[in-house]
């Protein structure tokens, strides 16, 4: 009896032990013998977190990661074609968000909303709700997963700004307080202040201020940044087009004042930086060189952690500067605002990824994506050099001991800068629609132009809008419309 | 048995034999071409698949109403006369200073005239970006050191084309040279010594015996590196972007922008065909004008 029931203990652990190890097994490899390509950006920005994790989830999952990386200024057309002749060359397309709408709108892209309901790691809720109900969103489906958040900030010295003598010499001359600028005018002034004597003491001569106005280095998002506090009135949206007509507004009063204050800033910014695409703006900004600079992220990540900062725990960081008069396009005139409207620009968006509709590895590529995105992954993402990824979870705001461990001498302040731009009532988002690449290459080419002299500020604006409006009428002004509608969550008509 | 030879030497075996290659050929070159031909009278959908639809002439009118094209044109023609002139003489200078015995060291010269060339020109736009950098630049620091105010190389409007053209200059100098030099060593030296004897100076032997004699090569030469030039994309791409403003935006770097930078294929093809007549028409006139040479060289 006590041998039969031993027996049959003996039958049921071994039943037991069985299923649990073979199911785990099973669960460890099952994507066993599935290979899927990852397409992003040339290492080490963006592809480097892929290289990171590729291993574990490897491990993991008993699938593959193949990367394949391509520059920057090749990603869109590598990607569209892939798509639209359904060539399947990638599995997943790491790229920037404000494309997602172009790939959405023409099905190039997997829904991903069941898998998310189904997904308990990626714990979705723990996503900026910008991120995730309009940056990987198109309509009310999510097509793709934030993997960075980004949107362009002001850094300033502070031992410039808070220096006692300096802020006495700068209220004689302007007639107010030195602080960090609040307005444009106030980031032109104190670009014409700190430039062309040598401010920190280092026996070297310091400049004003440094941007990025390079045709091709990504200066469209710098304009937009600017010109978001002309424009953008509260609850109204002035900054690409009417979303009534699908006119183009950018040769509004505002973007015109927008642009001739870029190109007065020439004047007090670092030389040569007309030609200065992001890299060398990080660059220039993080070896001393400058009071004042307008980035992603990125110049408050090298700042403090990079091996050779000269400006280590020296610089500030604010949302972008705003303006005293916005220009109402309703109403065809300038409103003055008593307390500056703040507009920060979700510039670019951030980095997102999206599998492709024909992939024959669905599964196995939102997988590799949802463990990317993962709280702990991503938080490791955010806090390492060189990822290029900024952060955009509430987690990545409330734990501090990594960024510390990476470097910040201040992080609450530098996430904070970033949460009051992302959670700003008044943020703007990045143009999302079919055609985004054609409209952004138009306004680079005018506004690079006028930058060199070679027109001026308005007969720019004046032929972006032109041409904008001709792109339109070439893809199509209703389904424009229609899409413009969808992309800002405004009812289509 | 003769006639199955003759089945196997005939002229309708002969064809059978060429039409893999014929068809490859076709396919590889003149198809892609007639295709590209016809995108520019289309417009062209990717979505969905690829979608093209006839547009006349519209790619074309545009191209001529856009001030874009013609700033690009005439860069290109600059640049590209001016990178070839130079680096034409350049290099016959050079190949004429290493053609002569008496220089010592000649071959490792000739190896490190050619060290440029063998670069790639991605790599020579990023290392002439940092050698022309306006307050980190090696170029500026040696002005600087030398109490000369910094040069905005790459980002004013009226130096960056030069400074492009510099750096062409510098990397394809030595395929001039190489060719020049190959030409030189071809002449016959009892030519030159017979004008020696006949009492010619250096000037007019290299005027009335050596150039004639070089004219096959500077063809060559000239044709070739005319061809590239008009194509240039890569060094103005990582140098100056096309910057600042439009000022050095070349042919190729304007249909590359719309072709792939937005998908505009339609309008990309129309700006590269454009491109293409105009090579064929400054290669028909320079190779006429060569033939000319040619035969006043015979007579």
């Amino acid at each position: 009896m006590f041998k039969k029931g031993f027996f049959r203990l003996l039958v049921v652990a071994a039943v037991i032990l069985t299923v649990t190890g073979l199911s785990g097994e099973v669960f460890a490899q099952r994507f066993k013998g599935v290979t899927i390509r990852v397409f992003t950006q040339t290492p080490p920005y963006i592809a480097k977190p892929v290289m990171i994790h590729k291993a574990d989830w490897e491990k993991e999952t008993g699938g593959k990661v193949e990367l394949i990386t391509a520059p920057f200024a090749e990603l869109y057309t590598k990607m569209y074609s892939s798509f639209a002749l359904k060539a399947k060359a990638y599995d997943i397309v790491i790229y920037c968000s404000g494309w997602l709408g172009d790939f959405a709108s023409n099905n190039f892209l997997l829904s991903l909303d069941d898998f998310i309901k189904k997904d308990t790691r990626i714990d979705w809720t723990d996503v900026l709700t910008v991120y995730r109900e309009r940056v990987a969103a198109w309509g009310p489906t999510v097509f793709g997963i934030p993997l960075d958040g980004d949107s362009h900030m002001c850094y300033y010295r502070k031992d410039a700004i808070e220096n006692t003598e300096y802020q006495k010499r700068f209220a004689e001359k302007y007639g107010y307080s030195l602080t960090p600028p609040r307005t444009w005018e106030q980031y032109r002034d104190i670009a014409e202040f700190f430039h062309g004597w040598d401010w920190d003491g280092d026996g070297r001569i310091e400049y004003g201020a440094v941007e990025f106005m390079r045709k091709g280095g990504q200066s469209s998002w710098l304009f937009f940044s600017r010109a978001a506090a002309y424009v953008s009135i509260p609850g109204q949206h002035g900054l690409f087009f009417n979303p009534d007509t699908m006119d183009a507004l950018v040769d509004s009063p505002g973007h015109v004042k927008a642009l001739k204050d870029w190109i007065e800033i020439l004047k007090f910014g670092y030389p040569g930086m007309i030609g200065f695409d992001s890299g060398e703006v990080r660059t220039i900004y993080h070896l001393g060189e400058t009071c004042l600079g307008i980035d992603w992220g990125d110049i408050g990540v090298l700042s403090d952690t990079g091996p050779e900062s000269k400006v280590r725990g020296k610089v500030g960081y604010t949302i972008l500067p705003g303006a005293t008069s916005v220009w109402d396009y309703r109403k065809a005139k300038w409103i003055g605002f008593p307390i500056e409207n703040a507009a920060p620009y979700l510039a670019f968006g951030g980095w997102v990824g999206s599998v492709d509709v024909n992939s024959p590895n669905k599964e196995a590529a939102y997988d590799f994506l949802s463990y990317l995105s993962s709280p702990d992954i991503s938080y490791i993402d955010v806090t390492t050099p060189e990822t290029g990824f900024n952060p955009y979870r509430k987690s990545h705001f409330a734990k501090l001991d990594r960024w510390y461990k990476f470097g910040f001498v201040n992080p609450a302040a530098y996430l904070g800068a970033i949460e009051s731009t992302i959670a700003h009532p008044n943020v703007q988002v990045d143009l999302r629609i079919p055609g985004t690449a054609e409209y952004m290459e138009a306004l680079e080419t005018e506004i690079t132009k006028a930058l060199a002299g070679e027109k001026t500020a308005e007969k720019a604006m004046a032929d972006v809008a032109k041409e904008w409006n001709r792109i339109t009428e070439k893809l199509g002004k209703d389904k424009q419309k229609k899409y413009f509608r969808e992309s800002l969550g405004m009812p289509v008509w | 048995m003769k006639n199955l030879l003759a089945a196997f030497t005939g002229k309708k075996v002969g064809r059978v034999f060429l039409a893999p290659t014929v068809v490859i050929l076709l396919l590889l070159t003149i198809f892609p071409f007639l295709f590209s031909i016809s995108l520019t009278f289309g417009r062209v959908s990717l979505t969905g698949g690829l979608g093209i639809h006839f547009a006349g002439i519209r790619n074309w009118i545009r191209l001529f109403q856009d001030d874009r094209f013609g700033n690009a044109m005439r860069n290109t023609l600059f640049m590209a006369i001016v990178t070839v002139t130079v680096q034409y003489l350049l290099g016959l200078g050079l190949a004429m200073l290493l053609n002569n015995e008496k220089i010592k060291g000649r071959g490792i010269f000739r190896v490190l005239f050619l060290l440029p060339m063998m670069l790639s020109p991605i790599a020579v736009g990023y290392m002439w970006r940092m050698m022309f950098g306006t307050l980190n630049g090696p170029i500026n620091g040696i002005l600087i050191r030398l109490g000369f105010a910094p040069v905005e190389w790459i980002t004013n409007t009226r130096i960056a084309i030069y400074s492009v053209i510099l750096t062409d200059i510098w990397q394809w100098t030595p395929f001039m040279f190489l060719i020049l030099f190959a030409g030189l060593q071809t002449i016959p030296k009892g030519l030159i010594e017979a004008a020696q004897a006949d009492g010619a100076s250096s000037w007019q032997q290299f005027r009335h015996v050596i150039f004639p004699l070089l004219a096959p090569a500077t063809v060559a030469a000239v044709l070739l590196r005319l061809l590239e030039a008009f194509k240039i994309i890569d060094i103005i791409y990582i140098l100056t972007g096309g910057g600042p403003g439009m000022k050095t935006e070349s042919m190729t770097l304007f249909g590359y922008s719309k072709g792939l930078g937005t998908f505009d294929l339609a309008y990309g093809s129309t700006i590269a065909f454009s491109l293409f007549i105009t090579v064929m028409v400054v290669s028909i006139i320079l190779l006429l004008g060569l033939r000319e040479v040619q035969e006043i060289r015979l007579e």
